[in-house]
């Protein structure tokens, strides 16, 4: 009975991941691996992520002297504006992660990122986050490991963020005139770009890992990777 | 042996030839040596029990090719492993790993807990080696996954086929053990059109002809 359950479980597993595998998407994130253009795609991503933060700094901040103004249903409207450009900066930044994380597997090595810290970041969830994952890394041995752990933690922080600016701009819309919650809001909008300073560091150290591989080798894995497994 | 059991022997007969002869024009059969090599011991095996089985249709024939399959199968799973890893060296270090673990692990399971091998314990031994074989493929499949590997419709469509055949299998010989004997031709007959269904599965895989070569993909991510 023990080998029936073992092997109904294994041919399951086995079914449904090969039943979803892509080879062709496969191949293309190989593809990307080998032919990446690191410096631009970087200098892209930093624009993007100044970008994001520019036009949410610019959002609260305008829903502040609107608040100050008393024009309260403003404030409160540019402050939503505000809250929406964090939600649609932080799925694209979950996005990136998860793909992130499969890159990493596809390098051989990862150059190093050093020990998440709760200095940069300013709410008690984040902090105590960036603590716990700072003693983590310590435990890990390998590079690769600690560029995941780095990533969770990253994904973790943009979550906490994300849920702090929702609660903060709900207790915004029913007490306009209480301070805390602008302020809270404030707060999770500057953990949020120190995040993405550290989203750019990790992107950075991929890209510096997958250029890392020498014109020649890449030709000779592209190869082997279209050649013989055909 | 019935009749209808002879007739479906034949059929998959005229499916292994048919798979052979696509491995070879479609070239496929330097992509996995051993599963050619299991292809052509289960022609021989079966083509033995059907044209002389009074000579051949005996346990002792049975648990000698049973033996035959049990090794090419184990070494279809790791040259699959082999040849989907070793571009990747980073990879293909857990990969042995993994491997090894699961080979020791399968070992050891059959040398302590179950009889000696003969027709008569069958039922006990077997399932385990079969598990150990389901065990290898899915570890594989796992890590091509995990690793974003490349692997090619032809391997994908051997491990799609053999593990759920061989998932069969255990149901057969659990069956055999529940109620004894006595349902033996029964569930013989379904273990083989199982058998033929892959077998048929197999064929048509083997007979496909390669998609066109994989286009250049612009450099941004395709996550």
């Amino acid at each position: 009975m023990l080998e029936l359950v073992l092997s109904s479980v294994g041919c399951a597993a086995l079914c449904y991941t090969l039943g979803r595998y892509n080879r062709a998407l496969a191949l293309q994130r190989w593809e990307f691996v080998l032919n990446a253009p690191e410096q631009r795609a970087l200098q892209s991503l930093r624009q993007r992520l100044e970008l994001d933060g520019a036009l949410a700094r610019q959002a609260l901040e305008a829903a502040e002297r609107a608040r100050r103004a008393k024009r309260t249903p403003d404030a409160i409207t540019v402050l939503r504006v505000a809250l929406q450009v964090l939600e649609e900066a932080g799925a694209d930044r979950l996005t990136r992660l998860r793909a992130m994380a499969v890159y990493s597997r596809m390098v051989q090595a990862i150059r190093p990122l050093p020990a998440p810290s709760p200095a940069p970041f300013r709410g008690a969830g984040l902090k105590a986050s960036a603590a716990a994952a700072g003693l983590v890394h310590r435990l890990l041995v390998g590079t690769q490991e600690r560029f995941r752990l780095w990533l969770v933690l990253l994904g973790l922080g943009v979550r906490i963020v994300l849920r702090g600016g929702r609660r903060a701009a709900d207790a915004a819309s029913r007490e306009p005139e209480r301070a805390r919650p602008w302020a809270a809001f404030a707060e999770g909008l500057s953990d949020f770009e120190a995040l993405d300073a550290s989203h750019l560091a990790a992107f950075e150290a991929l890209a510096a890992s997958l250029s890392a591989i020498d014109r020649g080798g890449r030709l000779q894995l592209w190869e082997r990777i279209t050649g013989d497994t055909r | 042996m019935s009749e209808l059991q002879l007739l479906v022997a034949h059929l998959v007969k005229l499916g292994l030839v048919a798979l052979l002869t696509g491995m070879v024009v479609r070239g496929r059969l330097g992509l996995c040596w051993t599963f050619g090599l299991y292809v052509l011991a289960i022609l021989v095996g079966n083509t033995l029990v059907t044209l002389a089985p009074q000579r051949f249709y005996t346990p002792s024939f049975w648990v000698l090719k049973q033996g035959v399959y049990d090794v090419l199968k184990m070494a279809i799973a790791i040259e699959l492993t082999w040849r989907a890893f070793a571009a990747f060296p980073g990879a293909w270090r857990t990969a042995r790993v993994v491997l090894l673990v699961l080979l020791v692990t399968g070992a050891l399971f059959l040398a302590w807990l179950t009889p000696r091998s003969s027709f008569h314990t069958l039922a006990e031994w077997q399932p385990g080696v079969v598990t150990a074989a389901v065990w290898l493929l899915t570890a594989t499949a796992l890590l091509v996954v995990f690793y974003q590997v490349p692997i090619g419709d032809w391997q994908r469509a051997i491990m799609l086929g053999l593990a759920p055949y061989l998932l069969v299998f255990v149901t057969w010989l659990s069956l055999l053990r529940s109620y004894g004997w006595a349902l033996r031709t029964e569930v013989s007959l379904i273990d083989a059109l199982a058998y033929l269904g892959v077998v048929l599965f197999w064929a048509r895989a083997a007979w496909r002809r390669d998609a066109p070569g994989f286009a250049a993909a612009p450099a941004q991510s395709p996550a």
